[in-house]
């Protein structure tokens, strides 16, 4: 079950000086922009696609690109816990408990215990990793277009319904990132499609175009209009190690929040955001005393913290192993290495298992440099806080055009960003979240050839998706998700009609 | 909110239109008994078209208060930004990279965040030089030559 060789062969990869300083840059970038509201993991890995396409190797990109990932997941607390504003919105529940520590004097605490618990979390999801991704990629050997068919539209239908509140909404940009991903050659006949004549148009959409607009100018678009919030920290730190009855309190939470978190994490959409919410809920069921729940109770910040970080190496599995990414930040780890030649799937670990065990050996380090980041140099963190975003946000700007710029040297991408940044931002003001579009277009192509290629060995009768087995386990799994979540919708607005 | 969703479901209506249109007309459902170029994008200007109708029932009441989009004035940064931005990519090729991104970067801080002129030229001119440094130097992009650089 576990591959000691292979995670030899990781260690190997991972411990030489570049990937070392990569894994170091990434876990650097990522706790930097967790703990700087307005700026997540993936606009940032957006604003570093172009970087990582001088990269040589597709494994030092991605160890730069997941250090940024499961990095943000640590510095997102500390602009929960100081100021209230989760710098991450997976870090959105460490306000409530997090915060009243920081107002009672206890922010040191609060701090540590959130490192404390994302290094162990981190750590637990990362050996899952290791232990899960290998026979599950096996299995997946046995999908052919059917089930990859069906596959994606679980993958995509359980992202859009997990992730946001508005399932609606969801589906729409859901429809709308399948429509850009038409944009271009038609990958199986050659036609041109939706160019309109444009003959930039007619090489297909860019990825990095389409993910820095949205996220990145989007995400500045939006911090402008909001101000920022950077001039308020009052709160000092200090005593950032907790004590031994701060531990004693929040070991079991920790423990509870890393399983939550990893099965969570698995399922596409479900993420570090949905874990969190669990992890708390679960924390406060099982509490003596629930009652000190937002009003500083520690549990609340060690379980929630653990559950973020453990989701966020689990959502490494689907993506590593069935090249279906759950989220938007593992949707660019996923452009990355086909930017780079690699093809996330089943075959990853077999074709390349440099680069499955190299990221996998460079988490287990990368944990380890979060953990010396987070915990001693926390004080560190908290005067980041207090650079204005007025200058931070042009320079970022400048980063995404010349990035763009860079990548394609077309001044008509820089227009194509520009206009889809402004549609992010229009987008983000009226509710409709961006990550089902982003994983949609990632998704796209797969399905449509997998559909099409499927239509055309059953000789177009669409039955082939109910014949096979594993394709009709889920699409029937699909169905029955659903069909639950429309009747637990209706159950929740039939109770909260009368009053 | 909800005129703001419903004016959002008609276009995105049109967008289902367009599509469908682009699916039957232009590209091809089936070709020689097989789904074609169209074949897709038909299916998805279907599922559009429904959702957006979905959006325009859901939201179809009038709002008992009517909130504008923005609050008093918040859309003037967000278009200022906009507008600086566009007007960095209509100089860019003739101008050049470098001294695009000095001027940018000098107008953003003066005119969005209330800076110092001075204070925004220097940042300006530093953030201009990190970027040939970073971009032109290190990652060997072939920025476009203008006036000065």
């Amino acid at each position: 079950m576990f591959d000691l060789a292979g995670l030899a062969q990781g260690f190997g990869i991972a411990f030489t000086s570049v990937n070392l300083l990569w894994a170091f840059i990434g876990a650097l970038l990522g706790t930097a922009v967790g703990v700087l509201p307005g700026l997540g993991p993936a606009a940032t890995i957006a604003l570093l696609l172009p970087v990582s396409m001088k990269m040589g190797s597709p494994v030092t990109a991605i160890i730069l690109m997941s250090g940024i990932f499961y990095g943000a997941m640590y510095g997102g607390s500390t602009t929960s816990i100081l100021l209230n504003i989760p710098g991450e919105a997976a870090s959105v529940v460490t306000c409530m408990d997090g915060h009243q520590m920081a107002r009672k004097g206890r922010a040191g605490a609060a701090l540590g215990i959130a490192a404390i618990g994302s290094f162990v979390a981190g750590t637990v999801g990362v050996i899952g990793l290791s232990a899960v991704a290998p026979p599950l990629a096996s299995f997946a050997l046995r999908f052919g277009p059917p089930e990859y068919f069906s596959l994606t539209v679980v993958g995509l239908l359980l992202a859009t319904y997990l992730a946001g509140d508005q399932p609606l909404r969801g589906f729409i940009m859901a429809v709308l990132g399948l429509i850009l991903g038409c944009i271009g050659l038609d990958p199986l006949s050659g036609a041109v499609r939706f160019a309109f004549g444009v003959p930039d148009l007619m090489s297909n959409l860019d990825f990095v175009t389409l993910a820095m607009g949205l996220f990145g100018v989007g995400e500045i678009l939006v911090s402008l209009e909001e101000g920022s919030a950077a001039s308020i920290l009052t709160t000092t730190v200090k005593n950032v190690f907790p004590t031994l009855a701060d531990l004693a309190r929040s070991g079991w939470a920790m423990v509870r929040g890393s399983v939550i978190g990893f099965f969570v994490g698995i399922l596409p959409g479900g993420g570090a955001v949905l874990s969190s919410l669990v992890s708390y809920a679960v924390e406060k069921r099982v509490s003596k005393h629930p009652e000190e729940f937002g009003q500083g109770a520690i549990e609340g910040v060690a379980g929630p913290e653990a559950a973020n970080n453990s989701a966020a190496s689990a959502s490494f599995i689907p993506l590593l192993t069935l090249g279906i990414p759950g989220n938007a930040s593992t949707a660019m780890i996923f452009a990355a290495l086909l930017i780079h030649g690699v093809t996330p799937g089943p075959f990853l670990i077999k074709e390349h298992p440099d680069v499955f065990w190299g990221v996998v050996a460079s988490m287990y380090i990368g944990n380890v440099m979060l953990l010396v980041l987070n915990l001693p140099l926390v004080g560190m963190w908290a005067k980041l806080l207090k650079v204005p975003y007025a200058f931070l946000a042009p320079m970022i700007m400048v980063l995404t055009l010349v990035g763009v710029f860079s990548v394609g040297n077309s001044v008509f991408d820089i227009w194509v960003m520009l206009a889809l940044g402004v549609l992010g931002y229009l987008a983000r003001k009226l509710a409709f979240d961006l990550g089902p579009l982003l994983l949609a277009f990632v998704l796209g192509p797969i399905m449509e050839r997998s559909l099409r290629q499927s239509l055309l060995m059953s000789g177009g009768r669409p039955g082939i998706f109910l014949a096979r087995p594993i394709s009709a386990t889920l699409l029937a799994a699909a169905a029955l998700f659903l069909a639950f979540g429309a009747w637990s919708g209706r159950r929740r607005r039939r109770q909260a009609a009368p009053a | 909110m909800n005129a703001w969703y419903r004016t959002t479901a008609v276009l995105l209506l049109l967008v289902s239109g367009l599509v469908l249109q682009q699916s039957v007309q232009v590209l091809r459902i089936h070709e020689d008994g097989q789904p074609g170029s169209g074949f897709m994008p038909f299916g998805l200007g279907l599922a559009l078209a429904a959702l957006s109708l979905a959006l325009l029932v859901k939201h179809r009441r009038r709002d008992a208060e009517r909130r504008p989009f923005w609050e008093r004035r918040a859309w003037l940064h967000p278009l200022l930004a906009v507008a600086l931005t566009a007007g960095f990519i209509v100089v860019f090729d003739d101008v050049g990279a470098i001294t695009s991104v000095a001027v940018l970067v000098t107008c953003w801080l003066w005119l969005v965040s209330r800076k110092s002129l001075p204070i925004s030229a220097l940042t300006g001119v530093l953030t201009a030089a990190a970027v040939h440094v970073i971009f032109e130097r290190f990652l060997q992009t072939p920025f476009p030559r203008g006036l000065l650089f």
